[in-house]
């Protein structure tokens, strides 16, 4: 090959890498936003950043982050569903919750952050989700288990973050469907009369669906 | 002259007193709320104390006193004999063992006499506030090393407010046994406390003593808790207790904090969901 034709093939290469490097560049723009349930797996382990306790010994959500705890992501469901609801509510209740803390989970698994220099998905306060190392309940593990292959997604099954609030006591908690956050006392609520957590997951989240996953 | 007040006057006043006097009753009503009975009663001898068996085996009673009484030995009975009547059991017991057999899921296995108790109404009052009847759920402990995770065998489990002890199997846990839920009266008037609170001391030779407080305990489920122990090394000199204090659950912390605010502090709440 003379000298001609090798700068001529150079030149090509060249454009035709760059011409990929924008493909890649747009491309990953539009998968990002299809993060979906049916191009992405359930999270084999979550990041979690351990926050520095404040004097009474309760991990600060404002407090340092000492480290990074990497937790099996089933393990890190089952040890935050006690902690956010309580494991003598009805188990539509706690379905509803596991639902809601596992796909909070898995949204954030997707978006994970840095912050001081850690890399994680979550941290182990009300930042994200109250998390206690080993604290699972027999209850709470069996809600778990009951909702094992489902997801809870939007209609196109984009994996979307599942929010929830305290709410208040012996109440519908209608203001927070309007703000698309589930009320835990609200799901506590409906449950006592009756309702599956496939309802209340439809009370409080507005076109979203269940899938059943693998 | 006239006289004031009339004699008539004097008879309508006196026959108006004496209607008074007649209405007060001299009995309260039986509805009525009392607030005797309001502090937490503990259950009497036949309280039951699982030694280290499941709780649906009737066990030979060795804690079989309330955790409030003091002095002595409590135990009567050699650790381990059975069938002998135990001297805490009151007459009625039969056979040497506990009055009750708890049984999974019994919310309200009740031992002490209460407000509201065999009447076959519900209870109202004092006595509807979850204080005055005796409550137990099922618990298990697991205990593991701090540093390794690995389960502790043969640990001795000491649950505080009943005097229950228990030893690990080779997987760290306790048996199940039937547990107190005590809710802490004082809050009660505010806002009631949403779950019980329990805890166990675990002791371990070549280990520090490890006192874990705060146990959740809610009614009617199971509940497992995990104690940490840490290995006593060759560096260590003053060789203490460790403390672990369950936090409440912050549901009922958020509660808590909604029940006193003021109509002019907005927080977070259903104003801001």
């Amino acid at each position: 090959m003379s000298t001609r034709t090798a700068k001529v093939a150079v030149a090509l290469s060249v454009a035709g890498t760059s011409v990929a490097a924008l493909t890649v560049g747009a491309m990953p723009q539009a998968k990002a936003q299809q993060q979906t349930i049916w191009n992405t797996s359930v999270p084999s382990v979550m990041r979690v950043a351990i926050r520095e306790n404040n004097p009474s010994g309760e991990p600060d959500p404002r407090g340092r982050i000492i480290y990074v705890q990497s937790v099996p992501f089933l393990e890190y469901c089952e040890d935050v569903l006690p902690n956010e609801w309580f494991p003598s509510w009805n188990p539509e209740s706690l379905k509803a919750g596991a639902m809601a803390i596992k796909m909070f989970a898995w949204y954030h698994h997707l978006h994970p952050v840095t912050i001081d220099g850690f890399t994680f998905d979550v941290d182990n306060t009300t930042n994200f989700q109250h998390f206690r190392y080993l604290s699972a309940q027999p209850t709470t593990n069996a809600a778990f288990d009951a909702i094992q292959n489902q997801a809870y997604a939007d209609n196109g099954g984009q994996i979307i973050e599942l929010n929830y609030r305290a709410g208040i006591e012996n109440d519908p908690n209608w203001q927070y469907r309007n703000a698309q956050k589930m009320a835990q006392w609200g799901s506590q609520y409906w449950a006592e009369r009756g309702q599956t957590f496939q309802q209340i997951l439809q009370f409080y989240y507005v076109n979203r669906s269940l899938y059943r996953i693998q | 002259m006239k006289r004031f007040p009339s004699m008539k006057t004097v008879l309508l006043c006196g026959f108006a007193a004496a209607l008074v006097a007649i209405s007060i009753p001299a009995n309260p009503h039986p509805s009525a709320h009392r607030l005797t009975g309001a502090i937490a009663t503990i259950g009497n001898g036949t309280d039951n104390a699982a030694n280290g068996q499941t709780p649906t085996q009737p066990t030979n009673n060795s804690t079989g006193r309330p955790p409030g009484a003091t002095g002595g030995q409590n135990n009567t009975t050699p650790p381990g004999a059975t069938g002998e009547q135990n001297s805490t059991t009151p007459p009625g017991a039969t056979g040497g063992q506990n009055s009750t057999t708890p049984g999974a899921g019994s919310a309200n296995n009740n031992n002490s006499a209460s407000i509201g108790q065999g009447t076959g109404r519900a209870p109202h009052g004092p006595a509807s506030w979850g204080y005055t009847q005796r409550k137990t759920a099922e618990l298990r402990v697991r205990v593991i090393d701090g540093r390794s995770r690995q389960p502790i065998s043969n640990a001795e489990v000491v649950v505080i407010e009943t005097e229950q002890r228990l030893r690990t199997d080779a997987n760290g846990y306790t048996p199940w046994f039937s547990a107190p839920v005590f809710r802490n009266p004082r809050y009660r008037p505010m806002v009631a406390e949403l779950h019980g609170q329990l805890g166990v001391i675990v002791y371990k030779n070549g280990y520090r003593d490890s006192i874990h407080l705060g146990i959740r305990m809610h009614e009617g489920i199971r509940q497992q808790t995990t104690v940490w122990m840490y290995k006593i090394g060759p560096g260590d000199r003053r060789i203490e207790p460790v403390l672990y204090q369950e936090p409440y659950h912050h549901i009922w912390l958020i509660q808590l904090a909604d029940k006193f605010r003021q109509k002019s502090q907005i927080g977070e709440g259903p104003e801001r969901p």
